[in-house]
């Protein structure tokens, strides 16, 4: 169409709008086109096009297009429309006695009484379809103040009052409802290009109303349920981890549980709580205990007495241990004795377990018994990487990485369960771990601080990165690779903290911020001229993460993450 | 991303950064600093690069020594060479 209007320099909807109103047939589908329509169409056209063109002079080319138009648009029209009320009247409604200047913020109060008489008037004019429209027409273009607050009310008002015309009219309501619907969604679609209207909640719109409580009570639902999953989820880990024995060891101490659980399947979860914690309390005394060995070996005496000298033997071999400074001969010991011991141990109890199955009383202490055995190799190689970690001794953490994951690996092919918990990567200096426990064992021990959760949470970190590790390969690793990455993990967060460190203090700083991060990067190597580091952030990191580190403009003049 | 979170070795790659770890980490080596929040995630991609480049590294080793399996000795000189780059 030759849309040379220009009516409004900038391009807005509203100026769309008006044009296809302009160019379009303003025609009801129910009203025969009879002569009536045409001089309304005209009627309509001609004051339409007066009042918008009033800056411009184009009126006869305006009515020459109409009357072309008229005849083009004639075939268009036939289907689509949904009563006398359609989007388009309405749509013409709305472009009457909107405002036409500036549409950003609602200026006064004073338009919303200006809009309810030109709404009466459209409403009654928009029943007809027809002549009425002239009569608001006339009045709005002056009287309307510009305002987005009197056209948001205006659409509501709209919607009810094209309800209460289909009412006068006789029209099932029920109709209306959907006019309104559809004329609102193309009004609404007009709204949201100008401020939001401050409608007050006391629009009569049943419908809508409606629709929050609807939201809040799916939403509950929904996040009552996903509680009720996450508890679940939750509840077996805080179990285990409830108690607060410093040598607890969840996760070496729940491999084993879960190992238990596979060959004896009788065993429940309140078993395995207590399972850990007698555990705890055994384990805790590990170190030496002959004293420790000396209980349980009683208790299993009546049942099983190949295990209680299996576990004195056990705890015989751990007071080797407590001897430290002797790294190898110390894991050759350790390693061959435990896995041979423990191995029997571990057989003699499962049997006798299995064997006794519902008597509770064997099967606490056969696993208080096993426990022991596992929680000691375990405090074993809990004890290696502390001791490693505190020594700094890296020579010795390579000679003895050999031997202990020997060790590791042979009691592996064993248990498989083992693997999960990420075998000590060697460092074996065993620290004054066992006199420790032996001397809080009977009370609840004094823990060190930064010692305990140094490991496991440790070694779960590290084991996240070895993990990904893998990944990136591509292909399969063995678990010495798999513990020699975590090793240089290991050596990396040191160099890594040193160095942020010493770039926080050239700037003068206490607090690492994420300058010093570009710095290092850019001295690693990782960040140059062509490659900046929100490009490598781009890459590697996911959406979340993203939007936190990259600054970004949102609506509302901001800028998230703010600088 | 590029890589899928999906791998063919049966597992999901889990794409959260350990910011706790990594914080609890930093605090015990350096109880004096303090770590920022996003400095945290940079700390995390720096890892994410460093393991990157070592396994590309040691899959270069192994593919070398024409082994189907990353062994530690490949990891080992794969790590001697990355971490001697990554000094700055």
């Amino acid at each position: 169409m030759a849309d040379s209007y220009s009516r409004d320099s900038e391009p807005t909807t509203r100026t769309l709008l008006r044009r296809v109103l302009d160019t379009a047939d303003p025609r009801t589908p129910r009203r025969p086109r009879s002569a009536r329509t045409d001089v309304q169409r005209a009627l309509l056209q001609t004051p339409s096009s007066r009042r918008l063109r009033s800056q411009t002079k184009m009126t006869a080319r305006h009515c020459s297009h109409r009357a072309r138009s008229i005849d083009r648009l004639a075939h268009v029209q036939a289907s689509g429309h949904l009563e006398e009320q359609t989007p388009r009247t309405l749509l013409k409604n709305i472009l009457l006695t909107a405002p036409e200047s500036s549409i950003l913020m609602p200026e006064s109060v004073v338009k919303p009484v200006p809009a309810p008489q030109v709404v009466q008037a459209s409403r009654q004019e928009s029943g007809r379809g027809s002549l009425e429209l002239q009569l608001p027409e006339l009045e709005p273009p002056t009287t309307l103040a510009p305002g987005l607050l009197a056209l948001g009310r205006r659409k509501q008002r709209l919607r009810l009052s094209v309800f209460q015309q289909g009412v006068d009219l006789g029209l099932p309501p029920s109709q209306e409802p959907h006019g309104n619907a559809d004329a609102s969604s193309l009004t609404s679609s007009l709204n949201l290009t100008f401020a939001t209207p401050l409608q007050p909640q006391s629009v009569k719109r049943p419908g809508l109303a409606r629709r929050p409580p609807t939201r809040r009570a799916v939403d509950v639902g929904t996040f009552l349920q996903d509680l009720r999953d996450t508890s679940l989820a939750l509840a077996p880990p805080d179990t285990v981890l409830e108690d607060t024995q410093p040598f607890s060891q969840p996760l070496v101490g729940r491999s084993p549980s879960v190992h238990h659980s596979l060959p004896c399947p009788s065993h429940s979860g309140a078993k395995d709580v207590e399972r850990a914690a007698s555990r705890r309390t055994w384990s805790s005394g590990l170190g030496l205990q002959n004293n420790g060995a000396g209980k349980p070996a009683p208790f299993l005496a009546g049942k099983v007495e190949e295990v209680g000298a299996l576990a004195m033997g056990f705890p015989n071999i751990s007071s080797n241990i407590s001897g430290e400074d002797v790294i190898e001969p110390l894991q050759n010991g350790v390693g061959e004795e435990a896995e041979e011991r423990m191995e029997e141990s571990l057989r003699e109890v499962e049997k006798a377990a299995e064997a006794q199955g519902s008597a509770r009383a064997e099967e606490p202490e056969g696993h208080i018994e096993v426990t022991e055995a596992e929680g000691s190799w375990g405090a074993v190689e809990a004890k290696e990487p502390e001791g490693s970690s505190g020594d700094e001794d890296t020579s010795g953490r390579t000679a003895s990485p050999e031997l202990a994951s020997s060790t590791p690996e042979f009691l592996r092919a064993r248990r498989l369960q083992f693997l999960e918990t990420a075998p000590p990567p060697s460092t074996a200096v065993l620290p004054s771990e066992p006199p420790e426990p032996l001397s809080a064992r009977l009370p609840p021990k004094p823990r060190i601080p930064g010692s305990r959760p140094r490991q496991d949470p440790y070694k779960t970190g590290l084991n996240h990165y070895a993990k990904l590790f893998s990944f990136y390969a591509k292909m399969p690793m063995e678990k010495k690779a798999v513990e020699m990455v975590e090793k240089c993990l290991d050596k990396y967060f040191q160099h890594l903290c040193d160095d942020l460190e010493v770039f926080a203090a050239h700037a003068g700083r206490k607090t690492v911020r994420p300058e010093d991060l570009e710095l290092l990067m850019r001295r690693q190597g990782l960040v140059t001229d062509q490659v900046s580091l929100h490009v490598l952030v781009e890459r590697h990191l996911p959406l979340e993460y993203r939007q936190q580190l990259i600054p970004c403009a949102f609506s509302g003049n901001t800028v998230f993450p703010a600088q | 991303m590029a890589l899928s979170t999906t791998v063919s070795q049966r597992k999901l790659i889990k794409r959260k950064a350990p910011r706790g770890f990594l914080k609890r980490v930093f605090k015990q080596r350096k109880p004096h600093l303090r770590l920022e929040t996003n400095s945290d995630l940079l700390v995390h991609l720096n890892c994410l690069l460093l393991v990157h480049r070592l396994a590309e590294e040691a899959r270069t080793n192994a593919c070398e020594n024409k082994c189907g399996v990353i062994k530690k000795e490949h990891v080992l000189a794969a790590a001697k060479v990355i971490l001697k780059k990554s000094r700055g």
